[in-house]
């Protein structure tokens, strides 16, 4: 029995992003994290709903969420999306920390007859195999390498900045050069690339609502992951793994390329290794870009 | 402190500026307190992903919200052209967190009236993204990209979901998008009425 989190999975777990949600799960009892859903979660807002919400109404989001996870007991709450990770974090430091805002952030909550004062720690995914299973764990899981797999780890943006680096944020990596990811890769017998597109910006929400303006920063990060002829691209966030594989046919279209490079989460790769089924598991069925070679190079 | 003073430069017509917006932005605006330690060095600009889609870098646009042109600010595309990559924040060496004021500019134009802000396809989407997490607690990804593309008119989101539809195809063959009824919470009540009371005492902190 491992130590138990929170797990607020988001709305892309239910959805675009469900790939990382099952093969989370399936992961996690293996590295000795146990999730427990947290009750009636609701939307983070990510980087959109402060435009049109505002600022507070945003912040409120999260707030409900830490109210219920507070409720429900645990120190600890999860999450391995990007956006979800930074407004909960972030919210949560605020209550903490921001002077005069958890008065307002419990005047709205008690709109509802909740409260919450900002005890609880927001962890994301990443950050809690790095501090509290450890790269060991992982391999010792490993019983079929990814031997010869050449990876690009594809880290983006929210997942480290801007709080990689901050105690809060559990101090596990840098901004500028990340390396937890490469060494997931790593820790499962598959071969990280040098990336240098590692922390490079996808675009985000603005490649959903306007992708000709973020066609040529998913088009750098392809170029050098063919460049360095990867096998494919591993990365942690949803957003990033959605755009870098949903928008590649447009890409190509756009600069007559002709990419065909298969997106998929670290938790993807690990349950592979780990020797879990591909599909059910490893959720590889559900890349749209297919991500068979992973299977194929895994050592039987 | 907040009084509005119009002062012009002599041979520069029509270039109004508002002395009090600097103070109302650091006073208002989230992170709008540490605005004046900018000098203007430039990191943010030079990081920012999409800074050649701007009408000025957020450098520009820190030292135009010091010089008062309050207008010329906030009918900027700059902050809708902010993906939030967190760059600039972790970047900049005065601890000026850039992105946390873009966005909050961004939002205060739109309250102000001010119809580039309006229009932005950022405002539709936003418009459409919270529509679903009132409605439902949660974003359903369908409805909500779909209430997005109507805000530009019947005929014109039909051509964009026909143009997405292989990607929508694709998306339900891989188990990435369900067909059934949108996923929702039980407390939609609750949510809302904790949202409309934030939203109450923003208004009131704010003052738009």
């Amino acid at each position: 029995m491992g130590k138990k989190y929170t797990y607020y999975p988001g709305c892309s777990s239910e959805s675009s992003g469900s790939h990382l949600d099952v093969s989370l799960r399936a992961v996690a009892p293996k590295l000795g994290i146990e999730l427990e859903d947290l009750n009636d979660w609701n939307c983070c807002g990510a980087s959109v709903a402060h435009v049109e919400a505002g600022a507070l109404p945003a912040s409120a989001l999260s707030a409900r969420n830490l109210a219920n996870a507070r409720a429900q007991g645990n120190q600890d709450v999860l999450t391995a999306c990007a956006a979800c990770y930074l407004k909960t974090h972030h919210t949560n430091e605020k209550i903490r920390d921001k002077p005069g805002f958890k008065e307002k952030i419990n005047e709205a909550l008690g709109a509802a007859g909740q409260s919450y004062d900002g005890d609880l720690h927001v962890r994301h995914a990443c950050e809690v195999i790095v501090n509290d299973v450890g790269l060991d764990k992982i391999k010792e899981q490993v019983t079929n390498p990814l031997e010869g797999l050449k990876v690009a780890g594809y880290v983006g943006c929210q997942t480290v900045r801007p709080f990689a680096g901050t105690e809060g944020g559990g101090d596990y990596d840098t901004y500028e050069d990340p390396e937890f990811l490469d060494d997931f890769i790593r820790s499962t017998g598959a071969e990280a690339v040098e990336f240098d597109s590692k922390t490079a910006c996808c675009g985000g929400a603005i490649a959903l609502m306007s992708p000709d303006r973020t066609l040529g920063l998913i088009k750098k990060i392809l170029d050098e992951a063919k460049e360095k002829e990867a096998d494919c691209i591993a990365t942690p966030c949803p957003l990033c793994q959605q755009n870098v594989e949903m928008y590649q046919a447009a890409v190509n279209k756009e600069y007559g390329t002709d990419f065909q490079i298969p997106v998929v989460f670290y938790s993807q790769l690990m349950a592979v290794a780990f020797g879990m089924d591909v599909n059910k598991d490893a959720c590889l069925d559900r890349n749209f870009i297919s991500a068979d070679v992973i299977a194929q190079k895994a050592r039987k | 402190m907040t009084a509005n003073m119009a002062a012009t430069i002599p041979g520069q017509s029509a270039r109004k500026y508002d002395l009090g917006f600097a103070r109302w932005v650091y006073e208002n605006i989230e992170g709008g307190d540490k605005l004046s330690m900018c000098m203007q060095c430039g990191v943010c600009s030079g990081s920012c992903p999409l800074g050649t889609e701007m009408d000025y870098g957020p450098r520009k646009l820190f030292m135009m919200v010091r010089a008062g042109m309050k207008d010329a600010v906030l009918k900027a595309n700059t902050m809708y052209n902010c993906t939030s990559c967190y760059s600039c924040v972790v970047r900049c060496p005065r601890g000026v967190p850039v992105q946390y004021i873009l966005q909050d500019l961004g939002r205060a134009a739109a309250r102000m009236g001010y119809q580039e802000a309006k229009t932005t396809d950022n405002a539709r989407f936003a418009k459409a993204f919270i529509w679903s997490t009132r409605k439902f607690g949660r974003t359903d990804e369908r409805l909500f990209t779909f209430k997005y593309y109507l805000s530009f008119g019947l005929g014109e989101a039909i051509k964009k979901a026909m143009a997405n539809m292989s990607i929508a195809i694709k998306l339900v063959k891989t188990k990435r998008m369900h067909l059934g009824m949108p996923h929702r919470i039980k407390g939609t009540k609750d949510l809302n009425a904790i949202l409309a009371k934030a939203a109450e005492i923003e208004k009131r902190e704010q003052g738009i």
